[in-house]
């Protein structure tokens, strides 16, 4: 997936040009910008509750290893499997080997951002498994075989009536021979299809948004119930989860679940928060045999050890994305990986490596309103400054780019040269462009002036213009 | 397999804090302590706010004065003409459910009208009630039926999911396999962006407040 990410420029403009993806995207803009407005607005705690979130995982991470190791007691105690997984091979053989060991041929996936980064759809179907996503969203992208563009929504580029045609495609087999448009009966269909594969799957995946070391639950956070389902009803349950996603007790899940929903989706609650805990018990009457954690690093601990550690406090809400002028203008697919948006733009490059996602630290403006909507005040545009920087450092930025920028800042360090000669470039420039106002062409600027014109200086500079108010002052 | 390589890298990362290794005292007090954040101010009862932010929640709602009155009331919820097949949690077996009707005390069924279940706690902070399973209460009641019947004794609303965990026992030997908290019936926005109930789950959700 990473590798996808070379092109950003070039999707991006596929993506601006895409009519029906640009009418997709701008429902978030008024929907989820605004439902989320008015959630915080109603709740003066607000800003206390963003300081205990981001308190809560700091105090985490820096004992992660305490409370995975607590964590790791408590699943155990309560009759699950701990498995551990240096990057994505390993934590996709992991669940292969399971699915093996149990005889596995039907797997059913609750929504797992995880799953997605490792790779392990892909990595059991090669096995020759029956994989099939539970939730709606990432039910329709897989059918469609794409990838989700918004961690919360991930069907948000795609329009009900190209929905209607997949599922038209698809779901004739099952006796839906007719074509409809009703978004109702479209979900209709999915629960219809879904039901039956629930009880007849052998494995149910889900990931967690919450690993509790008091009590070794995973927490899920869902609104379709397809979760529980899968947890429930499969005869083997796995989780699948960042090591990032520990916090000590139940009372922290309180905190950080008030910032997500609200963060998320601007509502109080979602409709279902699930702790699940262990295989059934002895009495129980449902829920599976066997329970198992995939603890995931995948460039976690490369994270935790550097100034990148504070976006391991994500709750993967995606607020940040809802806010970024550029994810709005491109939409998710655009960044090529599986974390879009501001959040995305930091994890892929410390999950693929810079060589992999190296555009993705600059397709920001910023602007810092990722940081400001942050349930845990995640310093986003510091971040990704910071990334910019180890690409320069590691020699990542090369050609034109590299050369403007060694240029300018030779010229930077040498005021007097600077002013002189900025001062002769305005004057020209304001020269030149003084009957339009503007330019539609510029030498070593066709990045701009292809889309947009320039603007003229107003023949001068800055610093000039300074000097001439203080002295008139 | 990468155990041991992932916590020497954990420790190494960390290898700035004062302690060399985790303070574990200090952690096992916090963890016993289990701090709270800062809470959701409300005044007023908790029952009218529980009722009030419920409805919001798009669950329906009846009160009736004693369990005596819950067979009715289930029964109001189904069609005149036809014979109940419902599935009842066992907690609540001790109703005296009519002979004639068909019950289904085990887990859900993949076709399921009608459950009966009951509540561990109702929160009043965000209307959502809470379910703890178990021999009495399976998880797929919650999750297969197109409606939900919650029953909820007025006593058991507390204030806020702080103390849903205050009053049940954490202990590897009491902790359930699976705590539910459900805020509404099942939905989702992934088509086209508008709100279709149900997704997988209930259709809709009735909450039975016993007046206790």
């Amino acid at each position: 997936m990473g590798a996808r990410a070379h092109g950003f420029r070039d999707r991006a403009s596929e993506a601006l040009a895409d009519a029906n993806l640009q009418r997709s995207i701008a429902s978030l803009k008024d929907g989820f910008v605004a439902a989320r407005a008015r959630a915080v607005a109603e709740l003066p705690e607000f800003e206390a509750m963003r300081e205990a979130g981001a308190a809560i995982k700091d105090h985490t991470l820096a004992n992660l290893d305490h409370y995975l190791l607590r964590y790791e007691a408590e699943v155990v105690k309560r009759g699950g499997h701990v498995h551990w997984a240096n990057d994505a091979e390993e934590a996709c053989r992991i669940v292969r080997d399971i699915c093996h060991r149990v005889g596995a041929k039907t797997v059913t996936k609750g929504k797992s951002m995880v799953s997605e980064e490792i790779g392990l759809n892909a990595a059991l179907e090669a096995d020759g498994l029956e994989v099939l996503e539970t939730d709606a969203g990432e039910y329709i992208v897989q059918l469609a075989k794409e990838a989700p563009s918004h961690i919360v929504m991930p069907t948000i580029h795609k329009t009900t009536r190209q929905i209607a045609d997949l599922f038209h495609e698809h779901h004739q087999r099952y006796g839906f021979t007719e074509r409809v448009e009703d978004a109702a009966e479209l979900i209709g269909q999915v629960r219809s299809v879904l039901r039956s594969k629930f009880f007849a799957a052998d494995v149910g995946v889900t990931g967690a948004n919450f690993l509790v070391a008091e009590t070794g639950s995973n927490v899920i956070v869902t609104n379709e119930g397809n979760g529980d389902l899968t947890s429930t009803l499969a005869r083997v349950h796995i989780v699948t989860a960042g090591i990032e996603k520990v916090v000590p007790t139940l009372n922290d899940t309180a905190v950080l679940l008030r910032l997500l929903a609200r963060s998320a989706l601007g509502m109080d609650v979602t409709s279902y928060v699930t702790y699940a805990t262990g295989p059934r018990r002895p009495d129980d009457l449902d829920g599976p045999e066997e329970y198992h954690v995939v603890l995931i690093d995948n460039g976690r601990t490369k994270m935790l050890a550097g100034a990148i550690r504070p976006m391991l406090r994500c709750i993967r809400c995606g607020a940040c994305m809802n806010h970024c002028p550029v994810y709005l203008s491109v939409g998710g697919h655009a960044y090529g990986g599986v974390y879009p948006g501001p959040m995305g733009a930091v994890l892929m490059p410390m999950i693929s490596g810079h060589d992999k996602a190296q555009e993705l630290p600059h397709a920001c403006t910023l602007n810092g309103r990722c940081q400001q909507v942050c349930p845990v005040k995640i310093p986003l545009p510091d971040l990704l400054r910071r990334l910019r920087h180890e690409q320069w450092e590691e020699g990542f930025i090369r050609g034109k780019s590299r050369w403007g920028i060694t240029a300018w800042a030779w010229l930077a360090t040498r005021p007097v040269l600077y002013h002189r000669l900025t001062k002769l470039i305005v004057a020209l420039a304001g020269l030149a462009g003084r009957s339009r106002g503007r330019f539609h062409r510029l030498p070593l600027a066709s990045g701009w002036t292809d889309d947009r014109d320039m603007p003229a200086p107003q023949a001068t500079t800055f610093h000039a213009a300074w000097a001439k108010a203080k002295r008139q002052r | 397999m990468g155990r041991e390589e992932i916590l020497a890298r954990i420790r190494s990362a960390l290898s700035d804090r004062p302690h060399a290794q985790a303070d574990n005292a200090a952690l096992d007090e916090r963890m016993a302590m289990r701090p709270a954040g800062p809470a959701v101010h409300f005044d007023g009862d908790l029952l009218p706010r529980f009722i009030a932010k419920s409805l919001a929640n798009h669950f329906t709602l009846e009160r009736i004065a004693s369990m005596q009155l819950l067979v009715p009331a289930i029964r109001a919820l189904l069609p005149a003409d036809e014979t109940p097949d419902i599935s009842v949690a066992q907690a609540l077996d001790h109703v005296g459910w009519p002979p004639e009707w068909t019950i289904n005390r085990g887990a859900g069924r993949p076709v399921e009208r009608l459950s009966v279940t009951l509540a561990y706690a109702g929160i009043a902070e965000t209307g959502s009630i809470v379910m703890r399973s178990g021999a009495d209460s399976p998880t797929t009641l919650n999750f297969l039926p197109d409606l939900h019947v919650v029953v909820l004794h007025a006593s058991d609303v507390v204030r806020y999911p702080e103390d849903v965990w205050r009053r049940m026992d954490v202990s590897a030997a009491a902790w359930p396999r699976s705590v539910n908290v459900i805020s509404g019936p099942s939905r989702t926005a992934d088509v086209g962006g508008t709100i279709v109930r149900p997704a997988h789950g209930p259709k809709s959700v009735q909450l039975i407040i016993i007046d206790d």
